[in-house]
């Protein structure tokens, strides 16, 4: 199936809550859906017999501009059919959160981890959420773009970028 | 009769500890030898490589992938060059496209070799891992020739090499690669078919093809498992499709398919795979051709994003980088192989022995530098 | 040896005044001291040619920088060990760490006054020699539990644990095997059954091939028993492919993880005096102990002759890696050819049975340990348990009555 195809599928499907699809200024085509359809969404498109996404290649985390609400992208394959999608929603900066597709792509689990360690974002129904590769009593979130590092940690003085 | 009192022991293995492949450490849940609960706790080595891209031009963040894996750093970097050239759709030079090639597979080569020797030192073969080294040793030459350097290379740039591979170069090649066959018959004979080593690694942590797509299993593991993708053959970029070789995959010929033998014996198979490749790219390499022509004098991708995805020697290496039109990329995501691979751990290991905990661990290949990246 | 010593130093005029009982404590000390400095050269020796012998299989050189061939790299390590800090963790027991390391080393010295390393090189003839090796070579398992235990870490409390059930359960078929070999000779006393042992004879009795009468050509349920001892001996030792007491790769060193310096290398010299006791043994009760090959001093002489010359002019045209190997030897050859054939009494000292036969089969063993540990891989630990309990002990128990069977079967007891 082509991605064109996948998107009408799933708009058909989850009506509102897939919000475009974007073709221009990048290389894998792109479906824009809402964070709390993010789960549905998955388990469909897994379970869908013409669809069959079992593997999910990666999970990113991205903050566009520093202002803007922050980005999740998750890059799906299907081994079975052999095509390709890329899903992206967006949350919040501070207290939106996305549901978690840690208990469909297992892949997710550290993923989703890493997303909210270095960005915040919280993954609702996620089993374990917390930090996996800062150390558990970091303040802040280092990926976003208005991050000002603390001054101290544990009494280690931070260098700062630039 | 009372019942004996008997409870669980959390085992902390690592982060120093010898087989954990690096600063890894394994919080084992044991009920005496029986491991019933593996958490990796990872992070011990992360160096910020997605915070250092974001503050770098493109052609700089190419030594940082190599720092990344640093076992593979070749694979790393032709993936992040291939990524950012597809953003800017640079057409290279077939003489690259051949040299980058054999590289790649080379660097594959070395990397199974130590992953196989040091599989074989975590269930006590000492002797094999220092015969690995020894041929690895050789393909470190052939690196230290062309780029100067011996791990990591900063050799594969953004739309061509470095530099053209000295004179020689090519001949010697040939003879590592004639030698080399015989030398993997030699690892056969002295760890492959060892019964120690077969009652040690088969049937061990059998990854069934279900829970390794699930996981993100990618590379050697996954086709261990018996399933068939390898993207150099299901999405072919950079020249492979004019390669014909074979991908080896998983048969369980000494127990389960998709244990740890089979993991094992998949990464000897791809070496002979590997170096099939190399041959084939030797003899069609180009000789005339300017290995940096296609380097773009400023490196500044159109706006957009990419998810560009290579098979390094642990599996699925992917780039996600997106680009504002500057200089400086916006963000720059690796997704690396060893990252999923490590956290099938807890699935696969449950019920087994400590020592079979290391023996998956070391079946796994992971290397803690771009895991924690 | 003791009881000669004692003997000898009463002989001077000057001394006989001491006494029998001084002079008596006294042989008993030199004795003592003797051995503990043999086993102390031996494991620096040994730890030498170890690295040697991994260095050759593995493609490598070995230690190459402190003297020449790095032959005093053990000696230089040695002595660093001895500068150690020494550091006993805050938590441990304090006492049993202490304890552990010179029980075990203790324990596996003190064996060593049974073994007959020559007709009479031998600290005390004991007329339940065997029985005295086996049993006190087994309180090393005591000292390995107290030092894992005493570390209060969990790794050397594996280890410890591993290392208890493991020699337990070895103990048995090697003891059974052992037993075999009494069952044989009718003593347990070590010189006897060296002694057993002299004389040419056929292969497992009929077979008309002349061999020495060494009991792992007894009967063809000999030649298996040996072969059991080693492997069970192996096991006892905690050598690869049995060593999952300290496995490195698994559990970071085992009982000896929170050991350093001095007390660590006790537990070094120990295991290399452990190695060596082995090799001893199965000298002494399979290989004819200090019994030489050529039943008669003539051939000796020849023979050693032509060995060494052969030796010589081999390492001669040898080049290897490591240079110029060729000089040393072939000199030492000349020199010792040479003296053999000058002085027929230094040759027969030399190739009489002795000394220089006991070492030279116990080195072949150990060669052999070392061989097995840089090849194999480790077992793991219910697999050992299986090889102990489901493979060697009904083997040997097997053997044993074979034993018996065979002894009738050729006429050497009757009912």
């Amino acid at each position: 199936m082509t991605e064109q195809e996948i998107y009408a599928s799933l708009s058909s499907k989850f009506g509102d809550q897939v919000v475009e699809f974007i073709e221009e200024e990048t290389l894998n085509p792109t479906v824009v859906v809402e964070a709390s359809a993010i789960a549905d969404i998955c388990n469909y498109i897994k379970d869908t017999e013409t669809l069959q996404f079992d593997s999910l290649m990666n999970l990113a985390g991205h903050d566009p501009d520093g202002e803007s609400d922050l980005n999740v992208i998750y890059h799906l394959h299907s081994t079975e059919l052999d095509h390709y999608i890329t899903l992206k929603t967006f949350t919040p900066r501070d207290d939106g959160s996305v549901a978690s597709v840690a208990n469909i792509y297992r892949t997710a689990d550290w993923h989703e981890r890493e997303a909210y360690d270095l960005f915040g974002i919280k993954f609702s129904g996620h089993p374990d959420l917390k930090r996996i590769l800062m150390e558990d009593d970091w303040e802040g979130f280092p990926l976003k773009k208005d991050y000002v590092p603390a001054e101290f940690y544990r009494g280690m003085r931070i260098e700062k970028v630039k | 009769m009372g019942r004996l009192h008997a409870e669980e022991m959390i085992l902390n293995m690592g982060p120093q500890h010898p087989s954990t492949h690096g600063v890894l450490r394994l919080k084992l849940t044991t009920d005496g030898e029986i491991v019933s609960k593996i958490e990796p706790v990872i992070g011990y080595l992360h160096r910020s490589f997605e915070k250092h891209a974001e503050n770098l031009e493109y052609q700089m963040v190419t030594p940082f992938t190599g720092r990344c894996d640093y076992l593979a750093a070749m694979g790393s970097e032709h993936g992040y060059a291939m990524a950012v050239e597809k953003m800017m759709g640079i057409e290279l030079p077939e003489r690259v496209e051949y040299l980058r090639v054999v590289f790649a597979e080379l660097q594959r080569i070395a990397s199974h070799l130590v992953a196989v020797g040091t599989f074989g030192l975590d269930v006590g073969a000492i002797t094999p891992f220092i015969y690995c080294f020894r041929e690895r040793e050789l393909i470190l030459d052939l690196f230290e020739m062309a780029s100067g350097a011996r791990l990591l290379y900063n050799y594969i740039w953004i739309g061509g090499l470095a530099h053209d591979v000295p004179p020689g170069f090519v001949e010697k090649t040939y003879e590592f690669l004639d030698a080399f066959d015989k030398r993997v018959a030699e690892y056969n004979q002295i760890l492959t078919g060892n019964k120690i080593f077969i009652e040690r690694a088969a049937d061990i942590g059998v990854m069934t093809p279900e829970v390794a797509i699930n996981y993100g299993v990618t590379g050697p593991s996954l086709r261990a498992s018996g399933v068939n993708i390898d993207i150099r053959k299901t999405q072919p970029y950079s020249i492979y499709d004019r390669f014909d070789f074979e991908i080896p995959l998983g048969e369980g010929l000494q127990g389960t398919v998709g244990d740890s033998w089979d993991r094992y014996y998949v990464r000897v198979l791809e070496m002979l795979e590997s170096a099939k490749i190399i041959r084939q790219a030797l003899d069609q390499l180009p000789v005339e051709g300017d290995v940096k022509s296609a380097i773009p004098k400023r490196i500044r991708p159109p706006k957009g994003e990419v998810y560009f995805r290579s098979e390094n020697p642990r599996g699925e290496l992917g780039y996600y980088i997106v680009s504002n039109g500057k200089n400086v990329p916006l963000r720059v995501k690796m997704r690396s192989p060893a990252f999923s691979n490590l956290s099938v751990i807890n699935e696969i290991g449950q019920g087994f022995m400590i020592s079979d905990v290391i023996a998956i661990l070391g079946s796994l290949d992971i290397v803690l530098g771009e895991i924690d990246r | 040896m003791i009881q000669s010593l004692a003997n000898w130093i009463l002989s001077f005029d000057i001394l006989s005044g001491l006494g029998y009982s001084i002079s008596w404590g006294l042989s008993l000390f030199v004795v003592s001291a003797l051995i503990f400095v043999f086993v102390a050269v031996n494991a620096i020796v040994l730890v030498y040619i170890e690295r040697k012998v991994s260095a050759f299989m593995q493609v490598r050189l070995g230690p190459m920088r402190v003297g020449k061939f790095g032959m005093l790299q053990t000696v230089a390590d040695a002595l660093k060990l001895l500068q150690k800090e020494d550091i006993i963790p805050r938590m441990a027991d304090k006492v049993l760490f202490i304890i552990g390391p010179w029980t075990i080393l203790i324990a596996s010295v003190v064996t060593f006054a049974a073994i007959p390393f020559s007709e009479t090189l031998l600290a005390a003839n004991m007329n339940i020699g065997l029985f005295y090796v086996v049993s006190i070579s087994s309180i090393v398992v005591l000292g390995i539990v107290m030092a894992g235990w005493a570390s209060n870490n969990k790794w050397s409390l594996y280890g410890a644990m591993r290392s208890a059930a493991q020699i337990i359960s070895y103990e048995i078929p090697v003891g059974i095997t052992l037993i075999s070999v009494v069952a044989v000779v009718g003593s347990l006393n070590l010189q006897t059954i060296v002694q057993a042992q002299a004389g040419v004879g056929n292969l497992f009795h009929w077979i008309p091939i002349p061999l020495p009468n060494w009991f792992i050509f007894h009967s063809p349920f000999l030649f298996l028993a040996a072969f059991i001892y080693l492997i069970g001996a192996t096991a006892e030792i905690n050598r690869t492919p049995f060593d999952i007491p300290e496995s490195e790769s698994e559990l970071v060193a085992g009982f000896m993880t929170e050991y350093s310096g001095l007390r660590w290398a006790l537990f070094f010299l120990s295991e290399y005096a452990n190695a060596t006791l082995v090799a001893f043994l199965v000298a002494i009760v399979f290989l004819g102990g200090w019994q030489s090959p050529f039943a008669d001093y003539q051939g000796a002489q020849v023979a050693l002759a032509i060995m060494t010359l052969t030796a010589g002019m081999w390492t001669a045209f040898v080049k290897t890696k490591v240079g110029r190997l060729s000089i040393y030897p072939l000199g030492l050859s000349l020199a010792l050819t040479l003296s053999a054939w000058l002085f027929p009494g230094f040759a027969i000292w030399l190739a009489s049975p002795g000394l220089f036969w006991m070492i030279m089969k116990a080195a072949t063993i150990i060669f052999l340990l070392m061989w097995f540990r840089w090849t194999f891989p480790r077992l793991r630990v219910d697999q050992l348990m299986y090889v102990s309990w489901k493979v060697i002990l009904p083997i040997s128990i097997m053997n044993l009555m074979g034993v018996a069977v065979w002894m009738w079967l050729t006429g050497e007891i009757q009912f």
